[in-house]
């Protein structure tokens, strides 16, 4: 299920973003921001969906598709209001949000969740038995 | 740029070009194979790889030419960088497993050969190892011409060989890269990887440090840009001086496009152990992060300092870097830099000559249907004739490979990501669909960065898209489109069966 949400999008974001690029205005750019935003976690569903079934990544990737998607309507909005927001960390709000949120938000989320569902769902000792099984046995037909 | 000889940078950049070579020498007795040369016999442990991942996908862009665009845009040219905080996770989530566990059943030493088992299809293969070949000769042009200009300026050849200078910098840089890529192949350039990414990291945190020490902290410089006349606030907002559709348009062409990157997905060929994929996201997004740090540092110290007026406004905006490092920083921190930056481009035209070189003696004879017997020997011969024919095309046609190797990475990410990461991760996908949208991305890219830009060709008519659109957004785009619509719009009858190995990986 999580692969055809997945696959439905891409296709529906791929062409809305050539579409997005011939008319000017806002609408136009939100429509492309927010898409831009959710097509990694899209492909990443595609990629890691077992049996129809996001596992244990289905949180990071919500995480992760909430991030991108509020950083990107965050500097949208905040456009052209460098002087009147508020500061963090030595920026304006809209650069913050662009430093700390956009790049370094995701940055121990993505490699910390990969690291410990790896073993869990990613490449389970159970696919790694088969993936030996099958090797020695394409090394065997290979030298026979 | 003329400028006077600093020993520690020419010290550094001796020590470095010898350490190099002397990593060739070494790895020339471990290549024995065209394994060997091709994937270092996949043989690679997972710190090795990150690092030969990290370094391979930073040219020496991020250490200058991304101050000097931050110096002329403000901070909206970051998002050509920031999508370096997911995408060691996004890479391997979506093809990395897949890459490994594929050319641990089957002889695959490059992304054609991944195409070709994927789709059982030689024209297939053939159209990724042209988009190659192109990618390849754009990228690596630019890298032997950035490394000649960087050893002309650190050795001070200009006054020495006048008109013969930029030459004799571009042979003597490229003679290195050359010689270590020739003896040892991949096994050479993934530990020169190792040694090149560590010294990017270590010069990035560097000089990112001493940046906020000279600048007076994130705040003082931010305040300092916002209040002069030459920048202003603008120079601070997310989107800059740029369009919202340029600006975005950079984050999707270099966060989805990363998936149709060669030179980094060549690097999950090598590593020994597919569970050793675990924590290489961990390192990849650090290291790379590290190094966006000096794109950060001297992008946002240079205006400040110009704005407080400690330092003359710049003429060239791409002299931000060299003349922050020569001018401002202890010769000692300048020498570790320019040693980071010769590091950060050499490690990217190692691995470019390392797939060109297979994209000749593998990918395109077997699109032919044919092999070549000894292709070892030939994949050293075809890097020298690589390096010769980029070499001499970057002396050339200046303008031309500067452009070329511009939108290398829109060709690449357009012809390959789509056909490789939805490839990979739906079994629906047709040959034939994945051959259209490799050939949709590579001449929609070419053609509108071409036609929009070229000035060589007079008679060829100028295409320009809306205002701050990227064509490689619009290709990037198109090839999506193409791939997934042609799949669905195939009937399943007309699928040719799954290569046996390939579904069981997919099943994984």
């Amino acid at each position: 299920m999580a692969q055809r949400y997945a696959l439905l999008f891409l296709g529906l974001a791929s062409p809305a973003m050539l579409v997005c690029s011939w008319f000017p205005g806002f609408v136009a750019e939100l429509c492309f921001v927010l898409l831009v935003m959710a097509f990694p976690a899209a492909l990443i569903a595609l990629a890691v969906t077992r049996n129809g079934k996001l596992g244990p990544l289905w949180v990071p990737l919500v995480a992760l598709t909430l991030i991108l998607e509020g950083c990107g309507v965050a500097m949208l909005l905040l456009r052209g209001h460098v002087l009147e927001g508020p500061w963090f960390g030595g920026f304006p709000v809209g650069t913050a949000v662009q430093i700390y949120g956009l790049w370094l938000g995701p940055l121990l989320l993505v490699a910390l969740a990969y690291g410990w569902t790896f073993s869990r769902w990613e490449l389970r000792e159970e696919d790694l038995r088969r993936f030996d099984a099958r090797r020695n046995r394409s090394k065997g037909d290979a030298e026979g | 740029m003329t400028s006077p000889v600093n020993p520690s940078v020419v010290g550094s950049a001796v020590l470095y070009l010898a350490l190099v070579t002397a990593i060739g020498i070494w790895a020339a007795g471990r290549t024995k194979s065209a394994k060997d040369f091709f994937i270092a016999g996949q043989k690679i442990g997972w710190i090795v790889t990150a690092f030969a991942t990290m370094s391979a996908a930073f040219s020496g862009f991020v250490f200058m030419g991304g101050p000097g665009l931050m110096y002329r845009v403000g901070v909206a040219s970051l998002f050509i960088c920031i999508p370096v905080g997911f995408t060691s996770g996004f890479l391997c989530w979506v093809v990395g497993k897949r890459l490994r566990l594929l050319a641990g059943l089957r002889e695959i030493y490059t992304v054609s050969d991944v195409i070709l088992v994927r789709y059982g299809s030689r024209r297939a293969s053939g159209l990724a190892a042209v988009a190659v070949i192109i990618g390849t000769i754009g990228y690596l042009g630019a890298q032997i011409q950035a490394l000649g200009i960087l050893i002309e300026m650190v050795f001070g050849t200009g006054a020495l060989l006048g008109q013969w200078s930029l030459p004799a910098a571009m042979i003597l840089g490229c003679a290195v890269v050359v010689f270590y890529a020739t003896a040892g192949g991949m096994v050479a350039g993934v530990y020169t990887d190792l040694i090149q990414g560590v010294l990017m990291v270590v010069a990035a945190v560097a000089v990112f440090v001493y940046c906020l020490q000279s600048g007076g902290g994130l705040e003082a410089m931010s305040r300092s840009i916002i209040a002069s006349d030459a920048f202003g606030p603008s120079h601070l907002d997310p989107f800059g001086t740029l369009s919202v559709m340029t600006a975005v348009g950079f984050f999707f062409v270099f966060a989805v496009g990363l998936l149709g990157q060669p030179h980094m997905l060549h690097k999950f060929f090598m590593l020994s152990d597919p569970r050793t994929l675990k924590w290489m996201p961990l390192v990849i997004g650090l290291t790379q992060s590290a190094c966006v740090l000096i794109w950060l540092g001297i992008g946002l110290t240079v205006p400040a300092l110009v704005a407080q007026g400690r330092m003359t406004a710049l003429v060239n905006p791409d002299q931000a870097a060299p003349q922050f490092l020569l001018s401002c920083t202890p010769p000692i921190l300048a020498g570790l830099v320019f040693a980071g930056v010769l590091a950060a481009i050499m490690s990217t035209a190692d691995s470019f000559l390392n797939i060109g070189s297979a994209a000749i003696v593998r990918d395109l004879p077997k699109a032919f249907g044919r092999r070549v017997s000894n292709e070892f020997l030939w994949g050293r011969v075809a890097v020298v004739g690589i390096a010769v024919f980029a070499a001499v095309f970057a002396f050339l046609y200046k303008d031309l490979i500067a452009l070329v190797g511009t939108f290398a990475f829109g060709t690449f990410a357009a012809a390959l990501a789509p056909a490789v990461a939805i490839g990979l991760n739906w079994r629906r996908v047709t040959a034939t669909a994945a051959t259209a949208s490799m050939a949709t991305g590579m001449v929609v890219n070419l053609g509108l960065e071409f036609l929009s830009k070229q000035t060589f060709l007079d008679w060829l008519p100028s295409v320009s898209l809306k205002a701050g659109v990227l064509p490689a957004a619009v290709s990037l785009s198109a090839s999506f489109t193409v791939l997934l619509f042609l799949t669905w719009l195939s009937p399943a009858r007309s699928q040719s069966p799954l290569d046996p190995d390939v579904d069981f990986v997919m099943d994984l």
